[in-house]
């Protein structure tokens, strides 16, 4: 095998190959990366049973083969050539790499051993890549990391005709997303739905974030449970997570009366500022009135700390206890100028009401987006 | 159980010589014939100690002795290697012997096989269709925690520590060996259920086809925080 390729082509490539590949692995040859000549240039994958990438570029073939190298120092290797043309040739067992003055030989591991890359079956749809991009980095924030409940570690994307809601949840708050979906040619089953790992999708909503369109082929069949994204001649592969999520997006209120309006990157500023003196875990306390919105830091021995900025508050006056982490995963989230909190009320007095967070792009204008990001507040401790 | 606090010095003979001068301790004298002499101090360890079998004797103190204030000698004999304690009573503050009984031993590990326990009540934390066969289901190489069924009838074998490290899926693999073996169980397969499992326990276990469960112990036992929640 023999071929000569773009340098910064070729590192792109490699390194959007071995984005995927797990750390730490027991069977060797899963941490390489698979290059192949086609009639137009190279492929390159990689595969773990779990998750597989591929992308096709183009390459001076001057004898076709198939190799595997290990990606990660593939990878590094190719980050650092310098601004030639980079020549591949075998030799037996050993791969040399020219690249103007520098010269690598590495060791190539058996092919024939190496899986076959699960295909990808017909298109499901389209999605605006940008859209999708920006709906992951929202929602994957509250999925959950915890390994005691596997299927909350993902996200849910439910399609509907020409819908796509994002939901994921760690029981402590739920954050949701629709953008727009285009079922093109494709006939679907009323609604499909598809539970892909958090860490997975925002990897994917990086990759692909500038990508223009993006087409997705899901296959939820009993034995064969994966989904595909597939722009720029790059495809991501990954299996769905097994189970029923939650039916979490009954949680959400009907409508709200009593919410505030508050400028983001003040509150933010604010929260940040005050939840200094906490103690780990501990929550802050928020009194909403026509005044505005005072935070308290207290509970802690060592310091206490409080903060009032503007708010316009509609309805009556309110106070509620909030995690700063998670109030901050929320606040990051809505992208907007100006966020509004709502409140519910509840008559369970030892259950608070959730509060609702979603954009506002001006005072009294609520934001574009669908975003929505619920989340329980802790019992206030008088 | 009797014990005696008691203004004292302490001599020992034998293998090892240790002398300790006059102050206020605890003396211990246990039903299996150990004396154990402790100080407020040093937590749970004794100062000086004779372990069983051995023979008490009180004696008189000798004029000279009773001169320096001495009360009475406890006299402490190891029967095999005649090692000699020498306790010099001068004062008892307090003397009392109690009746403990038997001692029911200590658990192992009371958290694991509480898990254990509440697993095998809550066995459907493992999947839809799980039924419980038996609790330490008895291998030749020792019992395993518990033996399910799942959906399908087929038989899972579940291995239940506190921390889940290598050694776990270690052992749970001799187990699943040894009972594929055996007709009426096999095809077994494994489940390796911790509160926390070690991240290279976890890749040796999948690498093993043996499935990860992390136990959450709060929720099992109901002590959950479900008011700062939303389900």
């Amino acid at each position: 095998m023999k071929f000569q390729v773009n340098r910064d082509v070729f590192s792109e490539a490699v390194s959007f190959a071995v984005k995927l590949l797990p750390q730490r692995t027991t069977l060797p040859i899963l941490s390489g990366v698979l290059i192949e000549t086609t009639d137009t240039g190279l492929k390159l994958s990689s595969f773990d049973y779990e998750v597989s990438a591929q992308t096709e570029i183009a390459a001076t073939i001057d004898e076709p083969g198939r190799i595997l190298v290990s990606g990660r120092l593939l990878a590094d290797i190719a980050s650092r050539l310098p601004n030639a043309p980079v020549q591949f040739s075998t030799e037996e067992s050993r791969i040399s790499v020219v690249c103007g003055s520098a010269r690598f030989t590495l060791l190539s591991m058996p092919v024939e051993e190496y899986p076959t890359l699960p295909e990808v079956s017909a298109q499901s749809g389209l999605l605006p890549a940008e859209a999708f991009a920006n709906a992951v980095s929202q929602v994957a924030v509250a999925a959950s990391r915890d390994d005691v409940t596997p299927v909350i570690t993902g996200v849910q994307l439910e399609v509907t005709e020409n819908n796509l809601t994002l939901v994921a949840t760690d029981r402590y708050r739920v954050a949701v997303r629709e953008i727009e979906w285009d079922s093109g040619e494709a006939s679907l089953p009323e609604t499909i739905t598809a539970l892909v790992p958090a860490r997975t999708l925002q990897e994917i909503g990086k990759t692909f974030g500038h990508s223009g369109t993006i087409s997705v082929a899901i296959t939820n069949t009993d034995d064969r449970e994966i989904i595909a994204f597939q722009a720029d001649q790059k495809t991501v592969t990954s299996l769905l997570i097994k189970g029923n999520f939650p039916p979490v997006k009954r949680l959400f209120p009907e409508n709200v009366d009593n919410y505030a309006v508050i400028n983001t990157g003040e509150l933010i500023e604010a929260v940040r500022r005050v939840s200094l003196v906490l103690e780990r875990e501990a929550a802050l306390r928020f009194t909403f009135t026509v005044d505005g919105v005072t935070l308290e830091a207290i509970g802690s021995e060592q310091a206490q700390a409080s903060e009032s900025i503007d708010a316009h508050l509609s309805g009556g006056d309110m106070v509620v206890s909030l995690k700063p982490q998670f109030l901050l995963d929320g606040l990051g989230a809505v992208h907007s100028e100006f966020v509004r909190i709502s409140f519910t009320r509840t008559d369970n007095p030892n259950k608070p009401g959730p509060v609702l967070i979603t954009s506002q792009s001006s005072k009294d204008q609520p934001g574009a987006d669908s975003y929505k990001y619920l989340l329980q507040p802790n019992l206030l401790l008088r | 159980m009797r014990l005696v606090i008691a203004r004292c010095s302490v001599d020992y003979a034998g293998r090892l010589s240790a002398h300790l001068p006059i102050a206020t301790r605890l003396l211990l004298l246990k039903a299996d014939g150990s004396v154990l002499v402790h100080a407020d101090s040093l937590s749970y360890k004794p100062l000086n100690w004779m372990s069983p079998p051995c023979a008490v004797s009180v004696i008189e103190p000798d004029p000279e002795q009773a001169d320096l204030g001495v009360a009475e000698i406890w006299k402490v004999t190891q029967a095999k290697t005649g090692d000699l304690l020498v306790i010099s009573i001068h004062e008892v503050l307090h003397d009392t012997t109690h009746e403990l009984g038997v001692d029911p031993g200590l658990q192992k590990d009371g958290v694991e096989a509480h898990l254990q326990k509440l697993l095998a009540e809550q066995i459907e934390l493992l999947g839809d269709g799980y039924r419980l066969v038996r609790r330490e289901y008895m291998t030749a190489i020792g019992p395993v925690d518990i033996l399910a069924t799942d959906a399908a009838g087929a038989s899972v074998a579940v291995e239940i520590k506190r921390r889940g490290d290598i050694d776990g899926v270690e052992q749970l693999t001799r187990y699943l060996e040894l009972m594929n073996r055996d007709p009426r169980l096999a095809p077994v397969t494994g489940v390796f259920a911790a509160q926390e499992i070690k991240p290279q326990a976890r890749t040796l276990a999948l690498d093993r086809g043996i499935r990860c469960v992390t136990l959450d112990y709060d929720e099992m036992r109901g002590l959950d925080d479900s008011h700062s929640r939303l389900f």
